[in-house]
This record gives C-alpha cells, structure tokens and sequence, in this order.
C-alpha cells in the first residue's frame, strides 16, 4: 500500500503546473548560471595569472635591498575558488580594503547555485507540500484513502517519500547539466576530492530542501484550508530564509559590542608610546650612569651616530652600516670600549625587555580578539535557528567559498610570509656581505625566491567543521517529521 | 458605485486571514529593520568620531548620513576613511569593517530589503485572488449580474486592495521614522526629510508594481492556486533573478580587473619610479626640475589606470542596468539608494570629488611655483547630492521605469479582465 501511495503522490506531484514551472525554471537557472560562471571563473584564472606576471615582473626588475618593501612585493595572490563555477565567493568581499572597487556585487548578489537551492528549491518544495493534506482534504480524498485499511503513518510516510521523489527530480537533472558541463569543459581540471565536494554539496541541499518539504507538510497537517496553509508556509519561509539570517549578525553587534578597530589602533599606539616613553626614561638613567662611570670614552662611543636614545634599542641594525663597523672596530682595538660597549649593550636590552613587557601586557588586541569571536560565535549561534544559515555554511565551508576558506587562506598566507621573511633577510644580508655599500634603495636580484602556491585545505578538515551544521539541517528534518506526523494523527479529514 | 467597491474591498480585506498575518509580518519586520539598522548607524558614527580626529595625518572622510538607516546601499564604502597617494587613493586602515565576518554572508535588512523583498512578495499576495478567487467563491458572477462596469469593478478593487495594503505599511515606516528622529544623535535637515519623502513615495510606486503584477495574473487565471504558483514565480524572476543574473551577465560583456590587480599595477607604476629616480644624478643642476617632471609623469599614468577602471565600472554599470531594464527590483534599488546618497550615483560623485580634489592638490605641489611644499593641503569638503542632482543623474529615468511597468501592468490587468469569463 505505501507503494501505491509513493506512486500517486509522485504521479500526482509531476502532472501538475508547479512541476512544469519548477522543472523549466531549475534547468533554465542553473544551464544560464553555470555557463555564465564559467566563463567568469576563466577571467578571474586569466586575471590571476595576469596578477601573477606583474609580480614576477616587478619583483624581477625593482625588488630592493630593503626588507619591508620586499615583504610587500612578495605578498601571495589567492586564485579563484574551484567551485567558482558553481558558488560565487562572498560578494563585496574584494572591495574592502580598496578605495576603487566594482559596486554591483554589494547591490546586487550573484546569482549561483547557493540562490538555486535556498530560494528556488525551498520555494519550489514548500509549494509542493503546503496543500498535501488540507488540501486533500478540502478535496476529500483524504477521507476516501483513510477509510481504507491504511495507517495514518503509510499516508504521511506514503507522501513524504513520492513528494520528496518528485521534487528532487528538477534539482537533480539542473545539477546532471552541470556535472556534463564541468566534465566536458576542457579548462575545468576538478580532481576527486573536487567531485567528492560535489558529492557531498548534493547530498547536503537534499537535507535542505527535504526539510523545507516537511516544514510545508508540518504546515499542512495543523491548516484546514490550503490558502490558510501556503500563507503560513510563506510567513514561515520569509521568517527562516530573508529575515532571521540577516538579522542576526545586527542583533548580535547590539548585544556584544566590539570596540572598533580604529578605536582599539589607539589605545594601542597609546600603550606603544607609554611603553617607548619608559625604555627611554630608562635609557636615559643608564646614559647617565655610563657618562658618570666611562666619561671620554662614553661620548667617543656616542658620537658614533648609532643614533638617537630611540634608536639603540636596535643597537647595529638601526645604526648607519659605517658607523656600526667602526664601533666594531674599536671595540676589537680596545677592550674597555669592548667592555663599555658590551655593558652598554646589556642595558638596551634591558630597557628593550622592559619595552616588551609593557607591551606583552597590553590586554586590546585580546580583548578585542576575544570580544570579536564572542561577537561572531553569537551571531552564527542564533541564526542556527535558520536552516537557510545552516545550509549556507555547510555549502560554502566544504566547498571552499566561504569564510573558512579566507581565513585558511591567511593561515597559508602567513606561514608563505614567514618564509619570505626569512628569505629577504637572508638574502639582504648576504648581498650586504658580498657589497657593503649596498644602499636600501639598491636593486637585489630575487630570481630565486620562495614562490606561493596555494593548496586547497583537506575534505577531512573541512568536513570536521561543517558536520555540526548539517547535523542541525538533519535535526530539522527529524523534528518537522515528527511534528507533521503528530499532526497528522490527531487531524481531522472530514 | 466605486465607493462602495473600494469599501466592500477594504473590508473584506481588513476581516481576512492574510490581512492579519501580512501586516503583522510587515509592521514587525519594518520596525525591527528601523532598530536594528539604528543601532548599525550608531556604530557607524562612534568609528567615523574617530577616525575623524584621527585624519590629521592628510587622510579624509565623510560621515554616515542618517538616510542610510532606511536605505545601507554603500554607505559602509563610501564613509571609510581613505588618503592620497602619488599614484591612486588608498584606504587609510584596511582594518575599518567590522571584525565579524558574518556580515559579509548576509545582506543588510535594512528598510530598502524589506521594501524590495518581503513587501514586494505581500503585494503580490494581496493581489493574486483578488479575480480568480472571487470567481471560484462565485461573487464575481454576482456582482457582475448588476449593472455594474468591469473598469469599475476592476479599477474599485485595484484601489481598495492596495490602499488596504499600503496603509500598514505606512504606519509602520511613520512609527519607525519617528523614533528614530527623536533620538538626539540622527540630525536630519530639510534636504532628508524631502529624500525620505521621495524614498517613500518611490517604494508605493514599486510596490503598486507588483500589487498590479499580481492583479494582472489574477485576471489571466481561472484557479487561485494557479495564480499563486505563477505569481510566486514571476516573483522569484523578477526580485532575485533578473537582478542578481544581470549582474554577472553583465561582466560578460565588459571586461573589468579585479581590484588587486588594479593594484599591483599601480604598485608596479611607483617601484619603476623610484628605479628610475635613482637614475637622475643628484648633481644635476635640473636635478629638482626633472624629479618634478618624472612625478608628474607617474601621477599621470596612474590616474589613466584608475580612470579606465572607473570607466569600465560604469559601462559595467549600464550594461547590467540595460539587462536588468525589464526587473522593477534593479531600477528601485538605483533609485532607492541614489534617493538616499548611499548609490552608485553618489559613489561616482565622491570619486570624482576625490580626484578633482587630487588634480587641485597636484596642481599646488608640483605645478604651481609659487606654493611651499613644507605647506599643509586644503581640506577636502564633500557635500552629498541634492534632491536635483538626484533627479538629473539618472532618478528619473529609474522612476520612469516603475510607473511605465504600473502602467503596463494595470492595462493588462484591465484588457484581460474585459475579457475574463466568470463563469
């Protein structure tokens, strides 16, 4: 019997207009935003590779001798997401740090395949089960079928199973047009934890779209009449997709308020200058004390020009490269300027140690850090409540377009950082050795330096944070089951 | 005879169902937008506090308007703090937005969404049995059985359906807005007051659009749940669809690098600069003339980069405004947003500002012989556009568009009920 009803409800489901639209709106969506993506994922590879070239050729003509402008030349360039033909990266994201940017992404979201499942598919799945039992009621054949020798718990499985079945049929001939684009595509090279992501993002949407299928049955079994039932499964669907997910970081700012960045700059250039004010009272006592102590050799040793007070806490790499020498020099000539100088040394490094505790101290950034997460952790803990939110992190999160991926971007950024780093000490060091009239501004050949190839992170590491999530999705479909369900049996079908 | 159709109509819808749950729905939504986009506003003005004090060290901005409380658009963008360089314009702090990173995943519900979104979509509820649904009960045979006209019978509804759609909706934003306005830290002169005026009057416009769309579907189906389907989905068509699709599709069509590149270049532009003045011997008697002349030169290569750029955003921009032509939702969101100063139209007149201001500060410190280099440059003074400047820059034809398709709409829905059997 539960086959029979599967069967009607399927037949019944893919005879009617909302099938056709839904059908012919998914294929046409999906067919016109895949090509179209497409093409844009092979401009952003061309301007990747473009970005590439004038690196490597700025780097290869004006690198200089001096480590800060090196670091900035050496800065790693992201290349577009691999599901970029699929999921666009999170709009507006490029404008941020620059004066100049492209406006229409922040008016006007791109269109992908997130837009297809969370608005089209949840749209589609809501109609398709707001009147499947007020409606069949109204109708009165639920009263017909439930005369029958039948459980009350066949009927609703019996509907669930056929609606869900039908439903899933536009969606997954959309993503079929999509998989034979990808694979046909001769400049899409997807390797298999690609074509797992893939695998996974569809299993993924059809929790998220069974979901809004149920949300609308649940509807069903507590309204007596279909237009009762779609205007609650549309306030319903309004609340959970376009008001609870926008809301929420908002509500969050509110209730856990972080100082602004700008705000925090200050307090930390405040301690910075506290904390540069005491090594230099500091500094001055023992200038006293060694003045007092070595006299004449004292006031040789500083009218070596290794600089100011400031500037002896980073005694011979601040110091002019001549005058640094010189006072070597002496220094190997006579060992009570050696003595001195060392001395000397001692309490820079005193005074810089007293300089790194002041600041070792400072409790901004933290509290910052800290009261940002919270503030994060908040907002992306309430709009949980939403299965659009939920969806939206599970997608991107594995698919590498969200905000795990910017952030295990910065994670390889900054170890790549590290290494360049390293890279351009060294490397000025070396021509230092090799020219010691080498001038900051002097051009330093970097042909072999360390280059940034970007990996994409694990599906174990990405699955590990996403689970939670789509967890919460399976949690909803459970609850919604059982709430239709206890509807169901109390529901009155005359 | 109209009177009593509008009357009849406004009563039934007062006494309906969705009535109730579409005005509870709206009046929430837009009251919690207001507070919450206040708050957001709030933030906005502490940072811009500030980095005002801080802008001493030749670094610029301009404050959040009050308008974008009701309608965001780019005022984030447009209010960041951002400073001269030789070669193009740089952000002072890249660090200004909001540590947390979920506001880049949503949009910004602010009373422009609510607008463009969720009332859009209640119109249309409002409308799509307003024909359809009265045939199935068997009233429209009824009414019709008198001597009463279908213009009359069609145009009572149209008004009475809508005015009891509308009126919500304005005690709602009147609620809103005044709370706001009593508080002590939003100062809105005269010249908001008539861009609030105007916002308001655009999105009864927008939303008559779709509230006739949904009357045209109305009389072009026999089944109100036929009417739904279609309307739902000529709904999804047109606010999220056209809009978003036309965006990409867009990009098709004109060619734009990413900012980063945009940036690498002007980076590469300066490094070749300081190569090149390394080249000049500093024994030179011209030494000065000619380190003048290449600064000149490099200042002047990066503004044609930054200008084609610019150039292609706004090809960009027209482009995807021709696509999306046929979508009301693109042409309110222009027009809500250049209404407000928090548009593409405003964006485009604080670069300009930006540049000119840039050319005039060229002009003192490298041309003009006779100005101190040692001399701090003037201020940067930037007032957003005027209600008239609104309306040349393209509001018009963005409003144009929203009445044309009322038009279009409401004929249709007038031919085809002509037409409509009752039976």
């Amino acid at each position: 019997m539960l086959r029979t009803i599967i069967a009607k409800e399927f037949l019944n489901n893919i005879l009617n207009l909302r099938f056709m639209i839904g059908l012919v709106l998914c294929l046409l969506v999906t067919i016109a935003c895949i090509m179209i993506l497409a093409h844009d994922y092979r401009q952003e590879m061309m301007d990747y590779n473009a970005r590439i070239n004038i690196q490597d050729e700025t780097l290869d003509n004006y690198a200089v001798a001096k480590q800060y402008q090196l670091i900035q030349l050496l800065r790693p360039q992201k290349p577009p997401e691999r599901f970029r033909l699929l999921i666009v990266g999170i709009p507006g994201n490029e404008a941020l740090g620059f004066f100049d940017y492209n406006p229409l992404p922040i008016l006007f979201p791109p269109l992908d395949f997130l837009f297809i499942v969370t608005i089209i598919m949840s749209l589609l799945a809501m109609l398709f089960s707001y009147d499947s039992i007020a409606g069949e009621r109204q109708s009165g054949t639920l009263r017909l079928v439930i005369s029958n020798s039948i459980s009350r718990t066949k009927v609703l499985f019996g509907k669930f199973i056929g609606g869900s079945a039908s439903l899933l049929i536009p969606f997954i001939l959309a993503l079929l047009v999509g998989v034979l684009y990808v694979s046909v595509n001769p400049a899409i090279q997807w390797d298999s934890s690609a074509w797992a992501e893939l695998a996974l993002l569809t299993a993924a949407s059809i929790t998220f779209i069974t979901l809004f299928y149920l949300l609308g049955l649940m509807v069903s079994t507590f309204s007596r009449y279909s237009a009762v039932s779609i205007l609650n499964c549309l306030f319903l669907w309004v609340l959970l997709i376009l008001v609870i997910p926008n809301v929420c970081p908002y509500i969050s700012a509110q209730f856990r308020r972080i100082p602004s960045i700008k705000e925090t700059e200050r307090r930390e250039h405040e301690i910075e200058r506290h904390s540069i004010e005491a090594a230099r009272e500091y500094m001055k006592e023992s200038v006293k004390e060694f003045k007092f102590k070595y006299g004449g050799l004292f006031s040789e040793f500083e009218s070596m020009e290794f600089g100011g007070i400031g500037s002896w806490f980073c005694l011979g790499k601040d110091a002019e490269h001549k005058h640094e020498k010189a006072a070597r020099q002496r220094a190997e000539a006579d060992p009570e300027f050696k003595a001195m100088m060392d001395a000397f040394r001692e309490e820079v490094h005193k005074a810089q140690d007293e300089l790194m505790r002041i600041r070792r101290a400072n409790p901004v950034e933290d509290d910052l850090h800290r009261k940002a997460v919270l503030q994060t952790k908040l907002a992306k803990n309430m709009a949980c409540i939403s299965p659009f939110a939920n969806f939206v992190y599970v997608a991107r999160d594995l698919t590498g377009t969200g905000l795990r991926s910017l952030e295990y971007f910065e994670q390889t950024k900054y170890e790549y950082e590290r290494q360049a780093r390293s890279y351009s000490d060294k490397k000025i060091d070396n021509a230092r050795e090799k020219n010691p009239a080498l001038e900051e501004d002097s051009f330093l050949d970097v042909s072999d330096r360390p280059r940034f190839v970007f990996k994409e992170e694990g599906l174990k590491g990405k699955l590990g944070k996403v689970l939670p999530y789509w967890g919460i999705l399976v949690l909803f479909n459970v609850v919604f089951f059982a709430a239709a369900f206890a509807g169901f049996m109390r529901y009155d079908v005359r | 005879m109209l009177k009593s159709i509008i009357k009849k109509e406004i009563l039934s819808n007062l006494l309906s169902y969705k009535f109730s749950i579409i005005t509870i729905l709206s009046t929430i939504l837009i009251l919690v937008s207001i507070l919450v986009m206040y708050g957001d506003y709030l933030l906005a003005m502490d940072n811009h506090d500030i980095l005002r004090k801080e802008s001493g060290e030749h670094s610029e901005i301009i404050p959040p308007t009050p308008l974008g409380i009701f309608a965001k658009g780019l005022d984030e963008n447009l209010c960041r703090s951002w400073q001269l360089k030789g070669v193009g314009v740089e952000i002072s702090s890249e660090q200004q937005k909001s540590l947390n990173d979920l506001f880049k995943l949503f949009t910004a519900p602010d009373l422009l969404y609510v607008i463009k979104v969720i009332l859009s979509l209640c119109a249309m509820l409002f409308a799509f049995d307003m024909i359809c649904g009265e045939k199935e009960t068997g009233t429209l045979r009824q009414s019709l059985s008198y001597r009463l006209k279908r213009p009359i019978l069609i145009t009572g509804k149209w008004i009475g359906g809508f005015t009891s759609f509308i009126l919500p909706f304005f005690i709602a934003v009147l609620l809103g807005t005044i709370f706001v306005t009593l508080s002590a830290m939003v100062d809105m002169d005269a010249q908001d007051w008539t861009k609030l005026g105007l916002f308001i009057l655009s999105s009864v416009i927008y939303l008559a659009v779709f509230f006739s769309l949904g009357l045209l579907i109305s009389c072009l189906t026999h089944r109100s749940s036929t009417s739904l389907v279609i309307s739902l989905f000529v709904w999804t068509i047109l606010v999220f669809l056209i809009p978003n699709l036309g965006n990409i599709l867009a990009r098709q069509f004109v060619q734009i690098p990413t900012t980063q590149q945009l940036d690498l270049k002007r980076k590469q532009i300066v490094n070749r600069m300081r190569f090149e003045m390394k080249q000049i011997p500093k024994t030179r008697p011209d030494y000065k003339k000619r380190l003048k002349e290449l600064q000149l030169r490099t200042i002047k290569e990066g503004d044609q980069l930054d200008e084609d750029y610019r150039n292609r955003i706004n090809r960009l921009v027209k482009v995807s405004q021709s696509i999306t032509g046929l979508s009301p939702a693109p042409a309110f969101t222009l027009l809500a947003t250049d209404i407000m100063g928090t548009g593409v139209a405003e964006e485009r007149k604080l670069k300009k500002a930006v540049q000119d201001y840039k050319d005039f500060c060229v002009q003192l410190y490298y041309i003009d012989e006779s100005v101190d280099e040692e001399s701090e440059p003037p201020d940067f003074h930037y007032q957003r556009s005027s209600v008239k400047d609104i309306l040349s820059q393209g509001g018009l034809s963005n409003s144009l568009i929203l009445i044309l398709l009322n038009v279009l709409f409401f004929s249709g829905a007038y031919v085809a009920f002509l037409k409509y059997d009752v039976r």
